[in-house]
């Protein structure tokens, strides 16, 4: 083996020596056979003649010597390679045109796949990240719920023999004050063991132990990097200093850093910047104790080995034995299991294979103009490859020099598009809305760098082949006599050239579909009217710290306070607050009972949104008073207990019965089970996002259901900064402690609601208008070459009296063939295709004839256009030049 | 590859055969390109003639896969040329191969003749 690449390396590099030696030996040899025959009386020249007849000749001998090594291989391939650079190197225009099509088409795919790379593909960034699995309980038919409560989650920890660990966390919003404004941190809300769970190491100082758990422990807590050098000041000696949280005064104890990314909270925005212990926390401390508050998402490293199916029984088990040995609380509930990358996942999987999906076909349509390049190009050169077929090149051979070709081509192509990528991935990180779960950083790193490759490489040999079969084989003499020109019209070059060009608007359209119908879903969705006012609102979260603000008391004092400052200020008559707040808050999904009515039960639930608001809420949002009236100032806390609800929940729950006078009981702190009055029906508001129908929503006063934190409305003509800064002021004037966070304008809200429908309908635009004018240049090329090539046949019709209109029809029959076969073609490529959006359309049917229509007007109408102007150019073909031209 | 004289090809080698018959020449003393030539027609008593071609391919093969070195030397009348040589490689080789040949070669036998 050795001796063979040694020998091979031998002959490559000292060429002129190993010819030599071989010279001299082939010499040797001849003249030694002519030395026998010179015996038998010939003479010199003849013996050396007669030994070449039967030996074979000198060149022929060397020829099949040197061919034989693997290293005549590399030398040809090499050789190949110098001619296809000097061959571009004389075709600028072919060359820049090719490269860069397909620069475009390998540096959207590279783009697009380093993102579905990192989000969809790569591991979890923490060691062994497949053995991490979520734990769900949940209680069906209602899908929202996945959390446990603290005792479950105790049961789980103590009886379970399939995992290692299992830990819980949660997230909640504390008041860090003391450094500058107070501010609001994400918080992470975790169990003792949830550092040494996910294994990871501290910047500095140590990680939460289950101590720090234990009830009476001094408060610790964790930093992030980015709060520590943000907010804290990157103060070197933060270990063992404190920070007040909520009023109370935690020892920090580690910073954790910037690259552990919490894997259930992973959205950018939801990055926890502390962490405490359950134990700790004002909120969910108090709830530990509870078995049916449900807080904590669980998540449990499994024993190396453990196949599914055993966790998933112990897990059904587990949900009996809590069932049967709680029934209070867990009767009804299960537990799940979903390994924890697929969970993060999960939304947003379809839509970046989609948009996959279709920047593949724009790549595909990229090659298919590469393509008809080289096919024109190769029926130019069909004289020399006829050349060199004679000289004694075997079809192999040239369809291997073309294909080396293309593949330098290819190669070049996707350096570029790896180059353009790049700069692709910059811009599409800063598009990307919030909600896409971003664990790992989106690059170009090395597997997708191997990918581009890849991908370059077999378009390039996809492009390529076609064109090289066709080349290498045809009819020498012809071709030789003839001159390149007329074997242009060999009938497979030019099928080839129609197939591919029909097929590029076959895909076209099936990407103006999918985009077209995605605009049209855009276009319905934020025509949506949310049912309630969004100019001139703006809203603002003021929460209270537990620690100071213990008492429900405190909580409508404070913000009856605060109302009555903002109403006196001018201009801010119509304020108010409600927890949460429509579209930009997540929905509190309760269930709830009519009383007089048999109770719930998994069969017939009746769940609604809950909203705690004041009296000013409706006329402030605009929502209209249907029926019944709003709440006033007498529905106090001493007051009998009141709600209002939705139209939608008076049309599910009361169908033929007046709703108003009947009464309502939630299950929901703070006054689970409380019975309220229905008092009045209001109008409808889409308050899950824009997409999801009305949800039927049941509000109650403020006053009744206070919270320690809310979200202020505002209605004002003024800019969002001053309304803001009237807030903090008035905010201030009564607690110059508490936080104002989460503000935006309401119409901004809106439009980050949409920010991941706009992203998809951007993007599927910008792809379907490459494919657009990529296949319009197809058309363009493949008519004119036509053109070219049949200019002398033009120029004897003209000669026998054809009128310009008749050469016209004649070249537009091809232009009308080629596109309508394409059109046919795409619409039933679209119509299986745009199915695969799914639920990604809004208003629209995947069959919508409109769009369908539309789309292929206007794609008929490009390629029209695109093949009338080489038409034209027809048309004006002068008969002497044409039949002089031979 | 290798003609009978006067007449189209039903004589061809294949290429393994080519290489035995070589190895074989080698084994009695060490030769120069045209020397082996001859020496395959002569015991082969002018069935196989060589041509230079293929012969010096096989030259390449056998020596790439070590079954044969080589040496520039001087010939009787004193002209270079390379002098080919088995290596111990090849002697074994050889053997192997020539015991194979005459297994398969008494097993066709066998078939053909039964009957």
């Amino acid at each position: 083996m050795l001796r063979t690449i040694a020998g091979g390396l031998r002959s490559l590099f000292l060429k002129k020596q190993a010819g030599r030696e071989l010279d001299e030996e082939l010499n040797g040899f001849l003249e030694m056979a002519a030395q026998e025959k010179m015996c038998q009386g010939m003479s010199h020249k003849e013996a050396l003649r007669a030994v070449r007849l039967e030996r074979g000749s000198l060149e022929v001998s060397k020829e099949e010597v040197r061919s034989t090594g693997w290293e005549s291989f590399v030398e040809t391939c090499w050789q190949d390679l110098r001619f296809a650079l000097r061959m571009f190197r004389k075709n600028p225009g072919f060359t820049a045109v090719a490269v860069l099509t397909l620069a475009l088409g390998i540096g959207a795919n590279t783009a697009i796949f380093s993102v579905v790379y990192a989000v969809l593909l790569k591991p979890l960034p923490c060691p062994k990240a497949d053995q991490l699995l979520n734990v769900f309980q949940q209680q069906p038919p209602d899908p929202s719920g996945q959390a446990w409560s603290f005792p479950n989650f105790e049961e789980l920890r103590e009886q379970n023999h399939v995992f290692t660990a299992v830990a819980g966390a949660t997230r909640h919003q504390l008041t860090l004050t003391g450094h500058g404004e107070p501010v609001l941190v994400n918080t992470a809300v975790v169990t003792g063991n949830f550092f040494s769970l996910f294994e990871v190491q501290p910047l500095a100082g140590r990680i939460l132990y289950p101590q720090d758990a234990k009830a009476g422990a001094p408060p610790a807590v964790i930093l992030s990097e980015s709060l520590w050098r943000g907010s804290l000041g990157a103060d070197p000696n933060i270990i063992g200093s404190a920070i007040d949280l909520d009023k109370r005064s935690f020892t920090v104890v580690g910073v954790m850093p910037a690259a552990f990314v919490f894997p259930l909270f992973p959205a950018v925005t939801e990055a926890p910047q502390i962490w405490i212990p359950v134990v700790q926390d004002p909120l969910f401390g108090p709830w530990m104790e509870q078995r049916d508050l449900h807080f904590l998402q669980v998540t449990g490293r499994v024993k190396h080995g453990m196949p599914m199916s055993e966790v998933r029984s112990e897990m059904d088990a587990l949900a009996v034995g809590l069932a049967k040995g709680f029934p209070a609380e867990n009767k009804g509930w299960v537990v799940r299991v979903v390994p924890l990358q697929e969970m993060i996942i999960e939304n947003v999987k379809s839509a970046l294979f989609v948009l996959l999906g279709a920047v593949g076909l724009v790549l595909l349509i990229a090659c298919a103009n590469i393509a008809n390049l080289l096919l024109t190009r190769a029926t130019s050169r069909a004289k020399e490859i006829a050349v060199r077929a004679t000289l004694g090149a075997g079809r192999a051979r040239i369809v291997r020099q073309l294909l080396s070709e293309t593949v330098v081509l290819g190669l070049l192509g996707g350096v570029i598009g790896i180059a353009l990528a790049y700069w692709g991935v910059q811009i599409l990180v800063a598009l990307m809305p919030r909600e896409v779960p971003i664990v790992n950083a989106i690059r170009v790193d090395n597997f997708v760098l191997f990918f581009a490759l890849a991908l370059s490489f077999l378009a390039s040999i996809g492009f390529g082949l076609a064109p090289a079969l066709l080349a290498g084989s045809g009819n020498l003499v012809g071709t030789l006599r003839e001159g390149g020109m007329r074997s242009g019209q060999s009938a497979g070059s030019r099928r080839a050239r129609n197939i591919l060009a029909a097929g590029e608007i076959a895909l076209a359209m099936m990407l103006l579909v999918a985009a077209g119908l995605l605009l049209r879903s855009f276009a319905k969705l934020t025509a949506v009217n949310p049912g309630f006012e969004v100019q001139h609102m703006v809203i603002a979260e003021v929460d209270l710290p537990r620690s100071q603000y213990s008492k429900p008391q405190q909580w409508i004092a404070f913000f009856d306070e605060l109302l009555r400052q903002l109403h006196s200020e001018p201009g801010l008559k119509d304020s108010a607050v409600t927890i949460p707040a429509p579209i930009a808050y997540i929905c509190g999904t309760v269930p709830f009972d009519i009383v007089g009515r048999p109770p719930i039960s998994a069969n017939t639930p009746r769940i609604g949104d809950y909203f705690a608001v004041s009296a000013e809420y409706f006329r402030a949002m605009g929502i209209p008073l249907v029926a019944g009236r709003l709440f006033n100032e007498r529905n106090v806390m001493s007051a009998p207990n009141v709600t209002v609800i939705s139209k939608a929940l008076a049309r599910i729950y009361f169908p033929n019965e007046d709703p108003l006078g009947k009464q309502m009981s939630f299950a929901f702190p703070p006054a689970p089970g409380v019975a309220r009055q229905i008092v009045g029906i209001v109008g409808d508001v889409r308050d899950a996002s824009l997409g999801d129908d009305p949800k039927p929503m049941m509000y109650v006063p403020f006053a009744q259901a206070p919270f320690p934190g809310a979200v202020v409305v505002l209605k004002s003509p003024l800019s969002v900064s001053s309304v803001v800064a009237t807030l903090r002021r008035d905010v201030a004037k009564i607690d110059k402690d508490l936080p104002v966070s989460h503000i935006a304008g309401m119409p901004d809200v809106l439009e980050t609601s949409v920010a991941q429908p706009r992203f998809r309908t951007l993007l599927l635009g910008l792809f379907a208008a490459m494919a657009l004018l990529l296949a319009a240049t197809g058309i363009f090329g493949v008519i004119s070459y036509s053109v070219s090539c049949r200019t002398h046949e033009i120029g004897i019709r003209v000669a026998l009296g054809a009128s310009r209109g008749t050469i016209l029809r004649m070249i537009s029959r091809e232009t009308l063939l080629l596109t309508f076969g394409g059109l046919a073609i795409g619409s039933s490529g679209a119509l299986a295709a745009s199915r695969l959006l799914g639920h990604m359309l809004f208003g629209v049917t995947a069959y919508d004839p409109a769009t369908f229509v539309a789309v292929a007007s206007v794609l008929g109408a490009v390629a029209a256009l695109a093949g009338y102007v080489p038409a034209r150019r027809a048309m004006r073909v002068d008969p002497m030049t044409a039949l002089r031209d031979e | 590859m290798a003609d009978k004289p006067n007449s189209d090809k039903p004589g061809d080698l294949i290429q393994g055969t080519l290489d035995m018959l070589i190895l074989k020449t080698l084994a009695l003393e060490p030769m120069h390109g045209y020397g082996i030539a001859v020496r395959i027609e002569q015991m082969s008593k002018g069935v196989f003639r060589v041509n230079a071609g293929s012969l010096f391919v096989a030259f390449q093969r056998l020596q790439r896969a070590g079954l044969i070195k080589s040496d520039w030397k001087a010939t009787e009348n004193s002209r270079r040329a390379k002098y080919y040589a088995l290596t111990e490689q090849g002697r074994k080789r050889l053997n192997s191969e020539t015991r194979e040949w005459g297994r398969q070669v008494a097993a066709i036998a066998r078939i053909l003749e039964a009957s």
